[in-house]
């Protein structure tokens, strides 16, 4: 059978690539250090699958159709299509049908209606820890999109009871894979609002520490709290993904810093998997 | 509130060459998408606000960058 090896979440931001540059050298170290960190103890769980939590930044899905989330069932899904991610070292990367289907089965038959894609486009919301985590071998990546861009999103429980669920299915899987979850995104940021280039770093602060505490209590601060922090912040949704695969237990901060060029506050964080 | 059709052009214009187009010659890529003529003219003053209203925060900034502005330029403009 296959089972959770890991779970991780870690920032993203397309100025961790266009700006990186201009980072001040002593944040591109700890952010450079968190990134390949988490890579490490990917690498050291010997993870066959990652499956990746992330929004989608409108590379995939327009208002026509904004699944809250979809689930991808592909062999193969795309690179990242934004111009300014042409040096990310993969155009197409393996995905896992099997374990991918087994997902929107299980998710079906316990009362979760996900849509799912033979081929999605990964933008920079994964494929930026990727890259910075600086993997020797790129494990196969399923990726699923969770709507955190656009309201209405999936409400914060329905995100952490997503987790155990996710932790269902790979258990139940019948392939020996050792298997990993990343969600992406957050901490706190505002993109294309009025308030652009804010980071609450107290709110931050008080995030981390509650993911140490009742999953419930998370839940509630943050369903008080994102609406006033940016919308960027709303992907916190995928960090209680990966927190309810954990079970909401044994989470571990890897770094945290408010990085004003990339605009974000940046967070690294995994969990120990009993 | 979506104005779909400005959306649409906002997310279209993540596409290279299209944005390029759009930087030579942006009425002509307008006369695709059925703008309101408000809509043409806040675009063309930039009036970063009134599109606000009507689209996606992302897709805003999407367009902005699409366009060359500079993001100190883009909240200087929202906040106008």
């Amino acid at each position: 059978m296959a089972s959770l090896v890991g779970a991780f979440a870690a920032s993203h931001g397309p100025l961790i690539v266009r700006e990186w540059d201009n980072v001040p050298p002593e944040q591109q170290k700890r952010m450079g250090d968190a990134f390949r960190e988490l890579g490490r103890r990917i690498a050291a769980a010997r993870v066959d699958v990652l499956i990746a939590v992330s929004p989608d930044h409108w590379s995939n899905f327009f208002l026509d159709n904004v699944p809250s989330i979809c689930i991808g069932v592909g062999e193969v899904n795309d690179g990242p299509p934004e111009p300014w991610m042409k040096a990310f070292p993969h155009r197409e990367m393996p995905g896992h049908a099997g374990l991918g289907m087994h997902i929107v089965e299980t998710a079906l038959e316990q009362g979760f209606e996900p849509s799912f894609s033979h081929r999605l486009k990964m933008d920079h919301g994964v494929c930026i820890p990727l890259w910075r985590m600086e993997l020797a071998k790129l494990p196969r990546v399923v990726p699923i999109f969770l709507n955190s861009i656009e309201t209405p999103m999936p409400t914060l429980k329905r995100c952490y009871q997503w987790g155990a669920l996710l932790r269902k299915a790979i258990e139940s899987y019948k392939e020996p894979l050792r298997v990993a979850i990343l969600g992406t995104g957050g901490l706190s940021h505002s993109i294309g609002e009025k308030t652009m280039g804010a980071i609450h770093e107290d709110f931050d602060h008080e995030t981390i520490r509650r993911f140490g505490g009742s999953p419930d209590d998370l839940i509630a601060f943050l369903g008080e709290g994102l609406p006033t922090r940016g919308n960027g912040s709303e992907e916190v949704r995928n960090w209680l993904v990966a927190h309810g695969a954990a079970g909401g237990r044994g989470f571990e901060l890897v770094d945290y810093l408010p990085a004003p060029k990339v605009i974000v506050g940046c967070g690294f964080a995994s969990w120990r998997i009993n | 509130m979506r104005d779909y059709w400005l959306s649409k052009l906002f997310f279209d214009l993540q596409q290279p060459t299209l944005a390029a187009e759009f930087r030579a010659n942006p009425e002509s890529v307008m006369s695709r998408y059925k703008l309101d003529h408000r809509v043409k003219r806040a675009i063309a003053e930039h009036d970063a606000p009134f599109l606000a209203e009507r689209t996606n925060a992302y897709l805003l900034r999407y367009y902005f960058f699409a366009v060359g502005m500079k993001d100190d330029e883009f909240v200087r403009r929202l906040n106008g």
